[in-house]
């Protein structure tokens, strides 16, 4: 190691121009003067020696300054670059396992051969194995030989076989630097020579002027490097003749290659490379229980039944999962809408039962005004109510429209095409996006939506309560469109009953006045028969007469009777009148409500 | 340097090419003189089935001082003290019996015989090795006994 620095020094190869001039001169007379110190000219030959020494004395000076300078540089250098320890080495060639020293296990590195047993180590080897084990004997390095245990001492240089060093020294290692950059392979022998003369990347002393930082050898020669500068990758700040290392072995931004699968990566990207991507990394077989390579995958995959599998498995997991939550969501909304259901159920079901009632009693025919009345001529805002219930599927709808003609159908389908005035009624269909979300946090109340249709809702609740409060108002209109409907018939009931009161007191008055004749004829008649009464011979007449007359009595009184029961039938007639008005009142308050239930 | 290269080199060596029966890795990543390995009862011993966990600790003069070698698993063995050390008494590894020249995987094959076949005079636990020498019967079924409650 030492020995290539000594060959090369400055010293070494200035000295004998300087000791051939110093001898040249003093060679015969002098031989202390070798040493370089001036003395006193033996004889007369003054002047030219006093020269002599003068000139001396420059060259001893020059001589004293390099040696400094190289020592300091020697030192500098030495600082730098470390001497190579052979065992550090990566080797190249392989080598002999009987190469190899028992200590270290690295092929011998200036092997020694013990005395007594032959055994042969590194010398620093043996020699620190007995410093460690043995304490110190003054009479040089001796000790138990580590294989055999033999008591043994080193043996001399010349003892080991210069075919063993050969051989050691012939294999071939990389060069110390490799991991800066250096690909050189030399010999064992000539590492530390590459290093110190060779190798590109060993450190020496800057060339700029009044620099004395470390660059690299290959650096060297551009002016110096010791200037700020910043990574293009990184743009970490770092001084320009470091660049080199740090985009070897720094920067997170460079480019490497995966150890497994060789293709290059980011620096910083290896990790996340190596957990997921690297096809050389096994991975275990979604179907089965092996482990492949990710790269060897597909090829399994192509004989392994449950990695053929695989994808439907992970697709039907998958499926699996969203339907899950798909049911569980559509679970809940099931609940929530047997709630509303029988919410609505609770609310309608007296008005539903009445409405059965005058579907089976009613005729529709009987005032079909009403339902237009009722119908059109609502405000704007009875509108939504009426699209409330056409959400619903009731089974009036067709039968109505038939029966209310033209205008109540198109009022009717008005209302189910006119888009919603109020946010809260559930209308399948488009519904703005700006609503809540169908389900939120106040869901859990027991008055959920009360519809089928799937269509997004306000809140349940809001939704509810917005039902009632409409339902209220419908019934109120309902309430008041039938009092006044009630009036409305009374008054008509009444006139027709006026009218035929009168005329039932013109009939009674008419058959009063045939009664009052017939009395007359009657009394005028027993007036005559008196008359005739006294004379005998009217006796037979008068019995003829008394026969005529009954006979007369006869048909006026059955005149009497007839006019009698006439007067009865129009009593009956008023009766039965006065009944049909009362019928015709109850049956168009049905008729009314059914109105009421048809508009709603 | 030398010696962590000395020990890099036996690792790899001892990781490519195991000892039977032992599965050898580093305790700490970055810790290269703590290894931990796991070694199996010998075949033909009452050890059978067992798992031992063993503890070799490199010093730093290694390979000139011996490794310290303890046992992480309590066993039944004369040789292997019964505390919660566990060090085990092998002639290779004294100070002034060790070699430079021995390597880990040499301790593990001796471990591993030792095991196999325990030995009496060298013990470190008196009454284990009587009873080995007088009853083996007793020490076979106390030791399997042993495997059983904590070497599994």
């Amino acid at each position: 190691m030492s020995r290539s620095h000594f060959s090369r020094s400055p010293r070494g190869n200035q000295d004998p121009t300087f000791t051939r001039t110093h001898s040249h001169s003093h060679s015969s007379s002098n031989p202390i003067n070798t040493l370089g110190l001036p003395s006193p000219p033996p004889n007369g030959r003054r002047s030219s020696m006093g020269v002599e020494v003068r000139g001396m004395r420059r060259l001893e000076q020059r001589r004293n300054m390099e040696e400094s300078h190289y020592l300091a540089c020697n030192a500098r250098a030495q600082n730098y670059n470390p001497p190579v320890d052979l065992r550090l080495l990566d080797y190249v060639s392989s080598y002999d396992n009987n190469l190899m020293c028992a200590i270290c296990r690295c092929p011998f590195v200036d092997p020694v051969i013990l005395n007594e047993c032959d055994h042969c180590f590194c010398r620093a080897c043996i020699r620190q194995c007995w410093n460690t084990n043995t304490t110190y004997t003054p009479l040089g390095p001796r000790g138990d030989c580590p294989t055999c245990r033999t008591p043994a001492k080193l043996g001399p240089r010349s003892a080991t076989s210069k075919i063993l060093v050969n051989l050691v020294d012939e294999l071939i290692v990389q060069c110390p630097r490799k991991d800066d950059g250096c690909k050189a392979e030399v010999r064992r022998c000539e590492v530390q020579d590459h290093v110190n003369i060779y190798c590109g990347y060993t450190l020496i002393e800057c060339t700029g002027k009044d620099c004395t930082d470390p660059v690299r050898r290959k650096d060297a020669a551009q002016s110096c490097l010791h200037y700020g500068a910043s990574c293009l990758l990184c743009h970490k700040e770092l001084q320009q003749w470091k660049l080199e290392a740090h985009w070897r072995s720094e920067c997170p931004d460079r480019r490497v290659h995966c150890e497994m699968c060789k293709s290059p990566v980011f620096h910083r990207e290896l990790e996340m490379h190596n957990k997921e991507t690297c096809p050389a990394i096994s991975t275990p077989c979604p179907g089965c229980s092996s482990r492949n390579k990710r790269g060897h995958a597909e090829a399994h995959a192509k004989s392994c039944t449950f990695a053929k599998l695989a994808p439907v498995l992970l697709r039907q997991q998958e499926r699996l999962d969203e339907q899950e939550a798909a049911q569980k969501e559509m679970s809940r909304k099931l609940e929530v809408l047997e709630g509303g259901f029988t919410n609505m159920q609770g609310i309608l079901f007296p008005s539903q039962e009445v409405e059965n009632a005058d579907r089976r009693s009613g005729d529709s025919n009987h005032i079909p005004y009403l339902r237009r009345s009722l119908v059109s001529p609502e405000n704007a805002d009875a509108d939504a109510p009426t699209n409330d219930f056409a959400g619903f599927d009731w089974n009036f709808s067709a039968a109505d429209v038939r029966h209310d003609g033209a205008s109540s159908a198109e009022t009717f389908q008005n209302g189910m095409a006119s888009p919603p005035t109020r946010a809260a009624p559930a209308v399948p269909g488009p519904r703005p996006d700006d609503l809540p979300e169908p389900f939120s946090s106040d869901f859990d109340l027991a008055s959920p939506p009360t519809f089928p249709p799937s269509g997004p809702y306000a809140s349940p609740l809001h939704h509810l309560l917005s039902m009632h409060e409409s339902l209220r108002d419908e019934m109120t209109r309902i309430t008041s469109a039938l009092s006044e409907l009630d009036g409305r018939h009374s008054m008509q009931i009444l006139n027709e009953n006026l009218r035929t009161r009168e005329e039932i007191s013109y009939l009674a008055a008419q058959t009063a006045g045939l009664q009052r004749q017939m009395h007359w004829f009657t009394s005028a008649q027993l007036q005559r028969q008196q008359g005739r009464s006294p004379t005998p011979g009217a006796s037979g007449s008068a019995l003829g007469g008394a026969m005529m007359d009954a006979g007369a009595g006869a048909g006026v009184e059955a005149a009497v009777g007839a006019v009698s029961t006439a007067a009865t039938a129009l009593r009956g007639a008023a009766r039965m009148v006065n009944v049909g008005g009362s019928a015709s009142g109850v049956g168009m308050r049905r008729g009314t409500s059914e109105e009421g239930r048809t508009k709603l | 340097m030398a010696a962590n290269k000395r020990i890099m080199k036996e690792l790899g060596e001892i990781n490519t090419n195991p000892p039977p029966g032992c599965a050898i890795r580093l305790a700490k990543e970055d810790d290269i003189n703590l290894w931990d390995v796991t070694m199996d009862g010998p075949q033909d011993s009452p050890y059978t089935g067992g798992k031992f966990h063993i503890q070799i600790v490199l010093p730093k003069e290694y390979p000139f001082k011996p490794p310290v070698l303890t046992f992480r698993t309590k066993i039944y063995h004369p040789n292997v003290t019964n505390d919660d050390k566990g060090a085990m008494c092998l002639g290779m590894l004294r100070a002034d019996e060790w070699k430079p020249p021995n390597k880990i995987v040499d301790v593990l094959k001796l471990v591993r015989a030792v095991l196999a076949a325990p030995q009496p005079d060298d013990a470190v636990e008196a009454g284990i090795a009587n009873e080995f020498k007088t009853d083996r019967k007793a020490f076979d079924k106390t030791a399997q006994d042993w495997v059983k409650k904590y070497a599994k």
